[in-house]
């Protein structure tokens, strides 16, 4: 207070009156030249005083008499102190830091990425900044080796599958474990699916503005500190904070875009429609018809331009003993089907405080409410698209009176969207507190109070015209999680070695209720609710929970900066797991070695550096139910008996049902090369997970007919590869180009009891056309094949199980025809800067997966009658001896079963598609003027999936599909999945 | 300073950790359904686990039609015309191992067994005092009724009866412990060994229930009485004609609970008639999409399958007689599954909302069994004609006189014929072919696969039950 009323008055006394002050002018630089922006300078002497450079690398700072000191720091860098002398210019020179190593988040802590022996991947800032995404999975699209990310459709807030080396469970979750500053994340879906098999994104609550950095941890050194749940990887949310003696920083990001499909399927007009009708009715001699002529083209009418708006207001900074973080977004969203909108309200707080020298106490708070207009997607005839595509074109939405019709099974969509409601509400909070405690030099006690609280809350009102009598629902849900994380950690340097550990101990419950109300019969449309409906057709409560005890050991040493050594153990105790199986324990020992540290390697700068590193351990799976284990005794109507409530036995009890278990080893090497020019690191990696949980029939007279157990076993191996290489790096022009990628073999090793197939494979079964396979992959498309159009008879032909053509379909000529998983993911991506300008460019690919579209057994029904319109592909139907047609003579045998599951609707799923380019220009300081308000500002425009390359052949709405989300046995299908929108995004970057 | 302040510190950590000792908060529990234990720790819970093994009772695999009905159409009363193969199969005398009707019977009949055994096994451990001593004993006497009730008729349809060979013949596995999470596997006992276990259940069962019970509840409930009623009827099949009449007489002697009604409108009216039934309402019954007592036995056009119509067999032998009001009334023409005219019994007629009781044992079967059992063993007698003179008075049709039956045989042969007709379409007729070593049907394509101890007038050990159980012998022929 006394520093501000000293300010104050200076500044009304005015600059004249103080004639010590004088004004220190300057460039700071790095050792190549280049300007650092955004580097702090601050007086020694005078914590208020202080400055950071612009774009240019200029600053310009004013000093009273009392400043005889300068500090110039930048994140990265050694700072330098510079004594004041009679000069008022200052040009700066700051060398790149030893000692300030780039850290990387591990699990509980931190590590230099030069000492760390885990195989992990980071995103971070500029991988992060200015991607309007609704939830952060999507950040990892392309953007980490090893990472497969496939958004379900182009619906907002989708959910997405995310597969970090492979999916290591069959029945039970998939999904790695999110954990946002410390706090592991509630991620179960609780939306229902309107369509398809994945509700919403449990994650879309996240502002991706305020996160710093994303961490994908991998192999079994960084993934086993999470124990019984790290076996499908981990991912490390850290959200920014201010620092220390850090001028406050307010920045206002704006950005407006528009958005369009990527692309849409042909159908039939009402002409081609009626053609097509009358030469197949003609062609198969049945009786002609006559159609109604109107037409309506449905999904050009469910088709909009979509919009998206977002604020975001920051203000960052500390000062000696404080800094803090503080963010508030709203993002509105419009998507391009009608009836799809979203609005994102969010804010955050980080804080922290030293108390005094042996206390710290802090807190991360975020709080968000994502408000969403739903729509059904995929085979659901309340799914604009879909139903658009198969409304017959002579249909029509509007009575003459221009009233919405009843358009009977295939809904009208348009007076779904204009006259239902069909909305999602959720809220959700999630912080923690914590407190260090300095105990000794390098002994510090944490200890660490988190929550999670989810609420969601599903509506829904049907109209009478819809569906008779109207309906509502309404559907809530509470999540509310709570742990406590309390560690202890001692670092101790001795000489160029230092060893360090930690200990800790955790406690996590979570607690989740639904109540779910639904009703029809309502007097009218005008009363919204299930109270006003006359027959109640659910009154559902349910509640559920489960509790985890842990504790964990990391210990680390460093020898001579050149040997490393790490091992990791913890113990988790878990209310899902059965009584004989309640503790699991899992491990993982790590070793490096930095062998241009060597001494035979320091006479050479060719290679900056040069690791090698090794990890062998385990992790777990408790993604397996929460009740799986006990004997269950279940109620309700089941169990009655003469009007007197029963209970009967339910679920078999299985006191050894426990997590499954995943063994893994990695080997990486990590490389610089000319002057850090160019980074390589590759890792190799082997999992096999055991006990995977699995139905195993029992024999009746146990009284029940089967149990999860825990039998499956199946192994995922692959290489992680990335390379970054900086091509310019000059004052004023840089470009560096980067490229990641993952190699990925998997292999389902045992199904013990599971079905056997015609051909003794045994196998679980996904979809109807998908299913895990011993000896093959988690998710092998198990179809007939589709050979084509015969060119001289007409005839539609499929192959029988042993090659040859047929015209006959059976489907017990199904074989092995692809995987849903691809062979490499990846990423490739570009930064240029130039002057002010800069430009990043980001590619992502997928290679050697199959993509099934569902759907096309519906639009290529040959069928007339069939009561759907048609893909405009059919009319190319073969009609002369030697036409290479796509479909049958329509008076063939074939032309009826022309639709039926084969290869015809399975599609080679490869695709590389631009997914983000960034032009922006840094508004230069002669410019923005020599007023003290604005610190920097930046245009930018952002264009998402510009471009797409795929085969050529690909029928489908979009390649990248996943209708059933996250679901293990079904990757890789669609029935029409909304296609990804591309957006071009306006935006401006203000910092003051 | 620094030593307190440790101390301090260290203080802290220890308060906090103990205060996490957090192991029992592991042991969480469902909400929407009980760990067995709790299932089984109040007088109310394990009431309930009661009411769970009748409730399973219920469904149309164990007492809820499907077994009664194949009784009647793998014999010569029903001739099935229903569209399921699987019923079709064993109608035929065909049936394969893979039979899923087979299957499913089989599982949920087990499944009972595993709920009974609950019952029996746990009762007695509770300790709660709203539940006496007499009361356990009524509970677990219950659960043993229905085990018991539940193997005769699995080994009735799995294996070869007891007169094919004494008894020595392989029966189902006997499974008498609750399922614990111990994967066992049973090899099958033998027919004589499972009756054992059956007299011996409802024996025990007969001392511990009640006799009677409020209101309708003693027609649906395990009574002194009803335990009496499967006691005569488990002894007429093993022959043992002096038991089988004396616990027939115990039924009709208790005067105040059971009297046969003098017309033919007590089905499903939870009359004296019923010794014991299995109550069902619309709201709380075994219907399945799959079938039901009407669904099996109405036509389409009244809600139900049409799948079950009278043989002209049967027809014969109603007609043989005239004027029998179990004929005329209790049935009628209608359109049956294969759009063919046909009769069908009027004794279920709720197709729709499947509120028929299941007519599991009457008065008149009583009556029957002592008055077949007093011809078994004196020969020509009159109280077996005043046994079934009542039943056959309410039917319209005239009184036996003793004079009438000359010979022993020919006695028996007429109550059993009249016990075909009175008890037809309620699940007796297989049985009460093949406990006298008669073929099970005498005309038609089939007869040749319907004669005594044919390997398909017994159902299969289900393949998936002989696939997992290596101890399980399948019957011959399958």
């Amino acid at each position: 207070m006394k520093h501000f009323l000293f300010s104050f008055l200076i500044i009304v006394l005015g600059a004249g009156f103080m004639s010590a002050q004088r004004t220190i002018m300057g460039t700071v630089v790095d050792e190549s030249g280049t300007p650092l922006i955004g580097a702090n300078i601050v007086s020694k002497e005078v914590a208020t005083i202080g400055t950071i450079t612009d774009i240019d690398g200029n600053f310009k700072v004013e000093i009273t008499s009392g400043v005889k000191t300068l500090i110039f720091s930048y994140a990265g860098f050694n700072p330098q102190e510079i004594a004041l002398g009679e000069s008022n210019t200052i040009n700066v020179t700051l060398s790149e830091g030893q000692v300030l190593e780039e850290l990387i988040v591990i699990g509980y802590g931190t590590k230099t990425t030069r000492f760390n022996t885990q195989a992990v991947a980071t995103l971070g800032e500029s991988s992060i900044k200015n991607r309007p995404v609704l939830s952060p999975q999507e950040l990892l699209q392309g953007q980490a080796a090893g990472v497969q990310m496939v958004n379900s459709s182009g619906v907002l807030g989708a959910q997405s599958s995310v597969r970090i080396r492979g999916s290591s469970s069959i029945t039970g979750g998939g999904q790695p474990l999110f954990v946002v500053d410390g706090v592991p994340l509630n991620d179960d879906v609780r939306t229902a699916a309107q369509g398809g098999g994945s509700g919403l994104n449990p994650l879309m609550n996240i502002n991706s503005n305020d996160i710093e950095s994303m961490t994908v941890l991998k192999d079994a050194a960084a993934v086993s500190i999470y124990g019984s749940r790290g076996s499908n990887g981990v991912i490390i949310i850290k959200t920014k904070r201010g620092s220390n003696k850090e001028k406050t920083t307010i920045g206002l990001d704006v950005s407006s875009g528009v958005s369009d499909p990527t692309n849409l399927i042909g159908m039939m007009n009402t002409n081609q429609f009626i053609e097509y009708n009358n030469a197949y009715r003609s062609a198969r001699s049945l009786p002609a018809q006559t159609l109604a002529t109107d037409y309506f083209d449905w999904p050009t009418a469910v088709v909009q331009q979509g919009k998206s708006d977002q604020v975001n207001l920051s203000a960052s900074g500390g000062t000696e003993k404080t800094t803090y973080y503080m963010g508030g977004s709203f993002v509105k969203e419009r998507g391009f089907t009608i009836g799809n909108e979203s609005e994102r309200l969010a804010g955050r707080i980080n804080f922290d405080h030293k108390a005094n020298a042996w206390l710290t106490v802090g807190t991360n708070l975020s709080t968000s409410k994502v408000d969403m207009d739903r729509i059904g997607v995929e085979n659901n005839t309340f799914a604009p698209l879909t139903s658009a595509y198969l409304q017959l074109p002579n249909v029509t939405p509007f009575n003459a009176d221009g009233t919405y019709k009843n358009t009977g099974f295939i809904q009208n969509v348009l007076a779904i969207e204009a006259l239902n409601t069909n909305t999602f509400v959720s809220k959700r909070t999630t912080g923690n507190v914590y407190a260090d405690f300095k105990l000794l030099k390098g002994l510090v006690f944490r200890t660490d109070w988190g929550m999670d609280n989810a609420e969601t809350t599903a509506k829904t009102r049907a109209v009478n015209l819809l569906t008779p009598g109207g309906s509502a629902s309404r559907d809530i849900s509470n999540d509310n999680k709570w742990l406590s994380t309390n560690t202890l950690k001692y670092d101790k340097e001795i000489g160029n070695s230092s060893f360090g550990v930690l200990a800790g101990y955790s406690f996590e419950t979570s607690r989740f209720l639904n109540v779910f109300v639904s009703g029809n019969g309502f007097a009218t449309d005008d009363l919204p609710n299930v109270a006003s409906a006359s027959t109640p057709t659910s009154t559902f409560e349910a509640g559920s929970r489960w509790a985890l005890e842990s504790q964990f050991l990391r210990a680390n040493y460093n020898m001579n900066n050149r040997y490393l050594l790490e091992g990791t153990v913890r113990r988790d105790g878990s209310s899902r797991f059965g009584a004989e199986n309640k503790y699991g324990v899992f491990w993982a020992v790590s070793a490096g070695w930095i062998i241009t540290e060597e001494s035979f390697m320091k006479s050479q700068r060719f290679i900056n550096l040069l690791k090698l590193t090794a990890s062998y351990g385990t992790a777990g799976n408790d993604r397996i139910g929460d009740f799986s284990s006990q004997a269950l005794y279940g109620g309700g109507i089941a169990a009655d008996y003469a009007n007197g409530p029963g209970l009967r036995p339910i679920q078999v009890p299985n006191p050894a049902l426990t997590w499954e278990e995943t063994t893994q080893y990695d080997i990486g090497i990590a490389s610089k090369f000319l002057d850090k020019r160019i980074s390589v690191n590759v890792n190799y990696y082997n999992k096999e997970t055991r006990g995977i949980l699995l139905n195993v029939p029992y024999p009746f007279t146990t009284g029940f007919a089967s149990a999860s157990q825990n039998v499956g076993r199946m192994s995922n191996r692959g290489l992680d590869l990335e390379i970054n290489v900086d091509i310019v790096r000059r004052k004023d022009f840089n470009w560096s180009v980067g490229l990641n990628a993952g190699y990925l073999e998997n292999k389902v090793l045992e199904l013990p009891n599971a079905a056997v197939d015609l051909d003794g494979n045994r196998f679980v079964a996904g979809s109807g056309a998908q299913r895990a396979v011993e000896g093959r992959t988690l998710n092998d498309f198990f179809m007939v094949i589709g050979k084509g159009v015969n060119p001289q008879t007409g005839d539609y032909e499929w192959l029988k199980k042993d090659g040859t053509p047929t015209t006959v379909y059976s489907p017990n000529d199904r074989v092995f025809v692809g995987s849903a998983i691809p062979k490499y993911v990846g990423g490739l991506n570009s930064n240029f800067g130039y002057k002010g300008f800069d430009l990043s460019v980001l590619f992502n690919f997928s290679y050697g997966n199959k993509v099934l579209i569902d759907g096309l057994r519906f639009t290529e029904n040959l069928n007339s009658a069939a009561g759907f319109n048609k893909s405009a592909n059919v009319l190319d139907y073969w009609k002369e001896s030697g036409n290479n047609a796509f479909a049958p003579k329509l008076s063939s045998s074939t032309a009826p079963l022309f639709n039926q599951s084969s290869t015809l609707q399975l599609m080679n799923g490869s695709f590389l598609r631009l997914r983000n380019v960034q032009l922006g220009y840094n508004i230069p300081s002669s410019l923005i003027g020599k007023q003290k308000i604005l610190q920097s500002a930046r245009v930018f425009v952002l264009g998402q999936n510009l471009f797409l390359v795929k085969d050529k052949n690909f029928r489908g709405p979009d390649p990248e599909v996943s209708a059933n989300g996250a679901n293990n046995v079904i990757q890789g299908e669609s029935f029409f999945a909304l296609p990804q929108a591309r957006v071009i995004t306006f935006g401006l970057n203000v910092k003051f | 300073m620094q030593t307190r302040f440790i101390f301090r510190n260290t203080s802290l950590i220890l308060i906090t950790l103990a205060f996490m000792s957090c192991e029992k908060e592991l042991d969480l529990f469902p909400e929407q359904s009980l760990d067995s234990n709790v299932a089984f720790s109040t007088a109310a819970a394990v009431e309930a686990s009661l009411n769970g093994v009748y409730s399973e009772a219920q469904t149309l695999e164990v007492f809820g039609s499907g077994p009664q009905t194949l009784e009647d159409f793998m014999s010569d009363n029903t001739e099935f015309v229903g569209s399921f193969p699987t019923l079709q199969d064993i109608k035929n005398y065909i049936t394969i191992s893979t039979n899923a009707t087979v299957q499913v019977y089989w599982q949920v009949m087990y499944r009972l067994i595993n709920g009974a055994n609950n019952v029996i096994d746990r009762t007695d451990a509770v300790a709660d005092p709203a539940l006496t001593a007499a009361r356990k004993a009524e509970i677990i006497g219950q659960a043993k009724f229905l085990r018991a009730i539940v193997y005769f008729q699995l080994v009735n349809q799995f294996a070869q009866p007891f007169n094919r060979s004494n008894g020595s013949s392989p029966g189902v596995p006997l499974v008498l412990k609750g399922f614990t999470g111990t994967v066992e596997f049973p090899s099958r006992a033998t027919v004589a060994e499972v009756h054992n276990q059956i007299i011996k259940d409802l024996t025990e069962a007969q001392a511990a229930v009640p006799a009677t019970y409020a209101g309708t509840l003693v027609r649906g409930r395990a009574t002194k009485g009803a335990c009496a009623g499967f006691l005569s009827r488990i002894y007429l099949y093993r022959g043992e004609f002096q038991k089988a009449a004396d616990f027939a007489k115990q039924v009709i002697d208790n005067k105040a609970t059971y009297a046969l009604v003098n017309n033919l409108n007590f089905y499903s009216q939870l009359t004296t008639e019923d010794v014991f039934v299995i109550i069902n309402t619309p709201t709380d019954n075994g219907r399945t999409g799959a079938g039901g007592w009407g669904s099996y036995h109405r036509p389409a056009n009244l809600g139900g399958r049409g799948d079950c119509a009278f043989t002209t067999d049967l027809v014969t032998a109603f007609t043989a007689e005239a004027g029998d009001k179990r004929y005329i009334d209790l049935s009628d023409e209608v359109t049956a599954a294969d759009n063919v005219k046909r009769r069908m019994t009027k004794k279920y007629p709720d197709a729709v909302t499947n509120a028929d009781e299941s007519p599991l044992m009457r008065m008149a079967e009583m009556h029957l069994n002592r008055a077949e059992a007093l011809a078994e063993l004196t020969g020509p007698n009159q109280e077996s004609i005043d046994l079934v003179n009542p039943i056959r008075v309410r039917a319209g049709l005239p009184a036996w006189t003793l004079a009438q039956f000359t010979t022993k045989q020919a006695l028996i042969d007429a109550i059993l014929l009249e016990r075909r007709k009175e008890l037809c379409f309620e699940g007796h007729r297989r049985m009460d072919l093949l406990r006298k070593g008669q073929a099970l049907r005498r005309t038609g394509p089939t007869v040749t696969l319907a004669t005594f101890g044919a390997d398909k007038t017994i159902l299969p050990i289900p393949q998936r039950e002989v696939d997992q159980n290596k101890n399980l012998v399948q019957n011959t022929g399958y």
